[in-house]
Formats: C-alpha cells, sequence, structure tokens
C-alpha cells in the first residue's frame, strides 16, 4: 500500500502545476491565464507589503494612525497601501475564479488532483492572509471581523468526544492572544500575515527550483496592463480607512471584506457550532472532489451532479452576498427556504446525474452490437457500465 | 506496475516492510510526544507558577486564567425607577498575560434595566431572592458583539430581521445587530431568554450588590471572549 502511495504521489508531482505555467499554449484563453495572475499580484502583493512595513506600526494605539498617515502623508503612500489592497483582492479573485474554472472544466482530474488541493488550500491560506492583515489596520470593522470569526471557533468545544479538550477555545486563545481582543491580537496577527507569505514564497521558490520552470511567462504587455490596472484602481478608488475600533461599539451593520460577506450571512443562519462546521465541509468537499467524483467526462454536461452543486455554490455565494449588502435578513423565516432549496437542488443533480448515466448505458448497449465476434467468447466482457 | 503489486499482496506484508512499521511507529510517537509540549509556546496566558518566580503573580489573579475586575458603582436607584430604564456602563477586567504588570485589561460593556415585575436573577444573592432590576454583559453570548438595550419593541422588529414579539413580550428587549439574535430581559423564568436567532444562551450576567441605594457591579459570569 505504501508502495502504491508513493507512486501515485509521484506522478502527481511530476504533472503538477501551480501557476498555470505548463498551459502556455493556452494562454489565448483568458481563462488559462489566472495562474499566471495569481502568481504577479502575489508578488507585487508581497512587494508593497514589504514597503507597507517600512511605516506601519504595530500597536493598538499607533496602528489606525500610522495607516492615516501612510495614506495621507506619505508621498506615493496612497498608491503602496493600493497596490498592496487592490493585488490581494486581484489575487483572491484570480484564485476564485481559477478554481471555478477547474471545477466546471473537471481539471482536477487525474493527474491534477494534488494540484488542485494545493491551490484550494492556497484559497483558505489567502483569506487568512486577508482576515489577519485586514485586522492591521484596527478599524471598527476588521476588529469585529476577526473577532466575531474567532467566537465561532469556542463553539468547536460543544463537538461530542473531541470538544471535551477545549480545543475550539485553545485555538481562538492562540490566534487572540488572551481572552480578548487587544495588542496580542494585534502581534499575532501581524506575525501571521507575514508568515504566511514568507513560507509559501519559500516553498514556491523551491518548487521553481527543483521543476526549472519558467517564473512569469506574461508578456510585458500583459504585466503593463495589470500594474496599469491596479494603479487606477487605487487612484480612482483610495483604499479606504473606515473608523478606529472601539471594543464597546459595534457598528450596524458588521461587515468584512467582500470575500467574507455570504458566510456572515450564513452565520446569521445556523446555530454557531455549525457557523464553524459549515465552512470547515465546504473545505473539506473542496478538497475531496477529485475523490468523490468517479465520474469519467471532463465536460460539465458529463458530470451533472458535480455541476449542479457547483453552480449552487456560486448562486449562494452571490445571492447571500446580496442579501447581506441590502441588511435583509428574516431569521424565522430564510434558513428553512434555503435549506429547502439546496434538498430540491441537491435532488435535482442526483436525478440528472441518473438520467445522463442510463443515457450513457443506453448507448453503451446499442454500440458495441455490429462487432459480438471481435470479443472472444470463452472471456466474459468487462462491465464498462458500473 | 500493476503485477508487481498484486503478486506482493498475493504474498502478504513482506519482512522489511513489516520491520519498517514496526521500527517506525514507535518512533514517531517519540517524537510526536517530544513536540507536542512545544504548542505551550502558543498559548498566550500566563499561568500562576510558571516560570514566573514565586509571589510575583498579583494575588487577584492567583486562580488560573479566569479574568478578575474590581466593584464598580453603576447607578443610584433613583435612576432606575420607572420600569424599563437602563443604564449602560463599562466594567474593566484584568487577566493574566506576560506584560511588566503580568495582567492585561479588557473592558465588558453592561446595562443594568429596571423591570416592572420580579424575577429571580442569579446575579442578585445568587438567585435566591426575587429582583426586579437585572444586569447583563453586552458581549453577545453568540459571536461576541455589543448588543443593544431597545427600550422600544417595534424598534426590534424594525431593525433585527422583523422578529415580532408575542403580545406579552411587547417590551424592552435585548438585541445583537451582528446576527439578529434578541433576548428578553424580563423573562419570568430565565431572564435574558432567547427569543429569536443565533444565539445558544441567554446573556451573560453581572453579580451584583446593592449598597447603601447604590447599585455596584463585582464579577461577571465568566465565559466568552471580550
Amino acid at each position: 500500500m505504501w508502495e502504491r502511495l508513493r507512486e501515485w504521489f509521484s506522478e502527481r508531482k511530476q504533472k503538477l502545476d501551480l501557476f498555470d505555467e505548463t498551459n502556455v499554449e493556452r494562454y489565448d484563453n483568458p481563462l488559462y491565464l489566472l495562474g499566471q495572475i495569481v502568481y504577479f499580484s502575489w508578488i507585487v502583493v508581497i512587494a508593497s507589503g514589504i514597503l507597507l512595513m517600512i511605516w506601519y506600526e504595530p500597536t493598538t494605539h499607533g496602528a489606525y494612525t500610522s495607516i492615516l498617515r501612510i495614506q495621507h502623508e506619505i508621498p506615493f503612500g496612497w498608491l503602496i497601501r493600493g497596490m498592496h489592497k487592490y493585488g490581494a483582492d486581484m489575487l483572491i479573485i484570480a484564485i476564485t475564479l481559477r478554481i471555478y474554472r477547474m471545477y466546471f472544466l473537471g481539471e482536477y482530474k487525474r493527474p491534477n488532483e494534488l494540484s488542485w488541493m494545493i491551490l484550494f488550500g492556497s484559497l483558505v491560506l489567502a483569506m487568512i492572509s486577508g482576515l489577519t492583515g485586514y485586522l492591521l489596520i484596527w478599524n471598527q470593522r476588521a476588529f469585529w471581523a476577526a473577532k466575531v470569526v474567532l467566537t465561532v471557533a469556542v463553539y468547536l468545544d460543544e463537538l461530542p468526544l473531541i470538544g471535551r479538550t477545549r480545543f475550539g477555545s485553545a485555538i481562538a486563545f492562540a490566534f487572540l492572544g488572551g481572552p480578548a481582543e487587544g495588542q496580542g491580537t494585534l502581534t499575532r496577527f501581524y506575525a501571521i500575515h507575514f508568515g504566511i507569505s514568507v513560507l509559501l514564497l519559500i516553498l514556491v521558490e523551491l518548487y521553481f527550483i527543483f521543476t526549472r520552470r519558467k517564473r512569469f511567462n506574461l508578456s510585458p504587455t500583459a504585466i503593463g496592463i495589470l500594474l496599469l490596472m491596479l494603479v487606477a484602481a487605487s487612484w480612482i478608488f483610495p483604499a479606504e480607512m473606515g473608523r478606529r475600533a472601539d471594543p464597546n461599539r459595534t457598528p450596524l451593520p458588521i461587515l468584512s471584506d467582500w470575500y467574507f460577506l455570504a458566510l456572515y450571512q450564513y452565520v446569521k443562519y445556523t446555530p454557531p457550532l455549525w457557523a464553524g462546521l459549515g465552512p470547515g465541509l465546504l473545505i473539506a468537499y473542496g478538497m475531496l472532489v477529485p475523490f468523490l467524483d468517479r465520474s469519467k467526462g471532463r465536460r460539465p454536461s458529463e458530470r451533472p451532479f458535480f455541476t449542479v452543486v457547483g453552480v449552487m455554490a456560486l448562486t449562494y455565494f452571490l445571492v447571500f452576498t446580496a442579501l447581506i449588502l441590502f441588511n435583509i435578513a428574516v431569521i424565522g423565516r430564510d434558513p428553512h427556504i434555503v435549506l429547502i432549496i439546496t434538498a430540491l437542488t441537491l435532488t435535482l443533480g442526483f436525478l440528472l446525474e441518473i438520467r445522463y448515466r442510463r443515457k450513457v448505458r443506453a448507448a453503451e448497449a446499442a454500440a458495441p452490437k455490429p462487432a459480438p465476434r471481435a470479443v472472444p467468447a470463452a472471456r466474459p466482457a468487462p462491465s464498462s457500465g458500473a | 506496475m500493476g503485477s508487481m503489486a498484486e503478486e506482493q499482496r498475493a504474498k502478504g506484508v513482506n519482512r522489511r516492510t513489516f520491520l519498517q512499521v514496526v521500527a517506525g511507529i514507535p518512533a514517531v510517537g517519540a517524537l510526536l510526544a517530544f513536540a507536542a509540549p512545544l504548542l505551550r509556546y502558543l498559548k498566550p496566558n500566563l499561568e500562576p507558577g510558571l516560570g514566573v518566580p514565586q509571589g510575583k503573580v498579583p494575588p487577584d489573579l492567583a486562580e488560573g486564567d479566569l479574568p478578575k475586575g474590581e466593584p464598580l458603582p453603576i447607578a443610584r436607584l433613583e435612576e432606575l425607577a420607572e420600569p424599563w430604564s437602563s443604564k449602560f456602563f463599562v466594567f474593566t477586567q484584568k487577566y493574566p498575560q506576560y506584560t511588566p504588570e503580568q495582567a492585561k485589561a479588557a473592558t465588558v460593556p453592561g446595562v443594568a434595566i429596571k423591570l416592572p415585575w420580579k424575577v429571580r436573577f442569579p446575579g442578585y444573592r445568587g438567585g435566591r431572592e426575587p429582583t426586579d432590576i437585572v444586569v447583563f454583559s453586552r458581549i453577545c453570548p453568540h459571536l461576541g458583539c455589543i448588543f443593544n438595550y431597545v427600550p422600544d419593541w417595534r424598534e426590534i422588529t424594525a431593525g433585527y430581521g422583523g422578529y415580532m414579539p408575542p403580545p406579552d413580550r411587547r417590551h424592552g428587549l435585548l438585541g445583537c445587530p451582528c446576527h439578529l439574535s434578541i433576548y428578553d430581559p424580563a423573562d419570568r423564568e430565565v431572564p435574558g431568554r432567547v427569543l429569536s436567532g443565533p444565539a445558544p444562551r441567554p446573556p451573560r450576567y453581572f453579580v451584583y450588590e446593592i449598597q447603601n441605594g447604590v447599585i455596584v457591579v463585582t464579577a461577571v459570569e465568566p465565559g466568552g471572549i471580550a
């Protein structure tokens, strides 16, 4: 078994593709530029982040003021900060779109399972990096976002058996640096925010050194256009500051970075233990989907169930984001509607899958008829339909 | 490769693999045993006697990791004469932490509410005597936002997810803006009962005494993140 696992791993390792660098011949399709955009925006974020560290002060008293200064007083501070913020947004958008591309085109299938898992894990790390980086401003929105997210972890203590170890509280305390959100939290978040990128950068560099692949495959024109987009965004929509964090006043409504908004709406609807388990299950589904999806085809129409699940996830993401932005939530009614829609959609996906498989089996049964003599009578035909 | 693997499987586990596994499991176990205590590095709190010279731990922090606060007078009884009147306050607690003072402060906002009837409130004499003043921590027991006391229930219906209280609860209510949990501070059995929303339990209570006509809070129910 050990041998087979190693073989599985080495085959995936050879086919590993982190930034679409093996898809160069498909670059006329913008969907295949996404991996390169991920790498590019990540480098922009790292470079601008280092520049921001020169002026940033990681204390509860000084953080907000130091960023005000970066934004308004220091020459080109607004540009560096804008590049950091919009570069990070670009990174998240590109990873997300790439995940959807790989999902709907079945690109997570053999031999790309490992690439998919790494990509999916990197989205989670990027979101953690976003959350930890966001708190560094020490404004109202970030303060309450961090508090809410870390309190969710405490409810993992309610799990049967493993909850007794109080590992949920341990996680929350390790991030918070104490039973309250304060200087300890800021210091730790600063370390995590910086650490994630440093560790990943080392790993990615090793990857490029060992595979001897080219890091940047984008043309200078493409890089110019992307840079111009970031500069224009930071100039036209200067990164916002919000209000200074106040531990004794919760803003109404509380919001977060755009990629957490749907999650926030979900948290309103569920008991708090599920607020932690739900996203955990979603991540688990994402990580395991290459092994759950045993269908042969790669096109969306050839694996209806997984296509329906993907469309549903995308729709929920957009609808929940819209609902929280317009501050619509009727606690007594909405969760039932969501549950019913989910159940119906999953049933629909299941039925479509069955119908599709029946059709395939019918086609297979009809096809081999013309040449029955080709198969030796002694050996029974392998059951390919199952 | 398939045939080789099949051959191996037919033979069963070979000697080398067996020995590797037998030697490997204890080796990995020992490594984990050495590594596990290093997780202690991540734990923030300062436990008495752990790396701190004896006697340097402040005496009020001597009982484990629980935060402690000083008694705080919050209101005179006349200020809360009218039913459904309320008084907001902020209680400061200290919790053990690696700082020069060995402790850090965190604030817990609270609210005292005068009820038109008496209830058994666990924060007043352990719930043994009924009282018409309830004092709650405003940190939402759900996910830690600061909730509000809303004297007019119509505002709750308008701004907190459309919850319509039943006729006998149309009075001052507690509502959390983050995830729309609603509590009834005046519930006759469980003051702070959850009426709607995702909250798993009533808000945490303050322990208070009445000294010479002044409400003095002395402690807050432990738990939660401030």
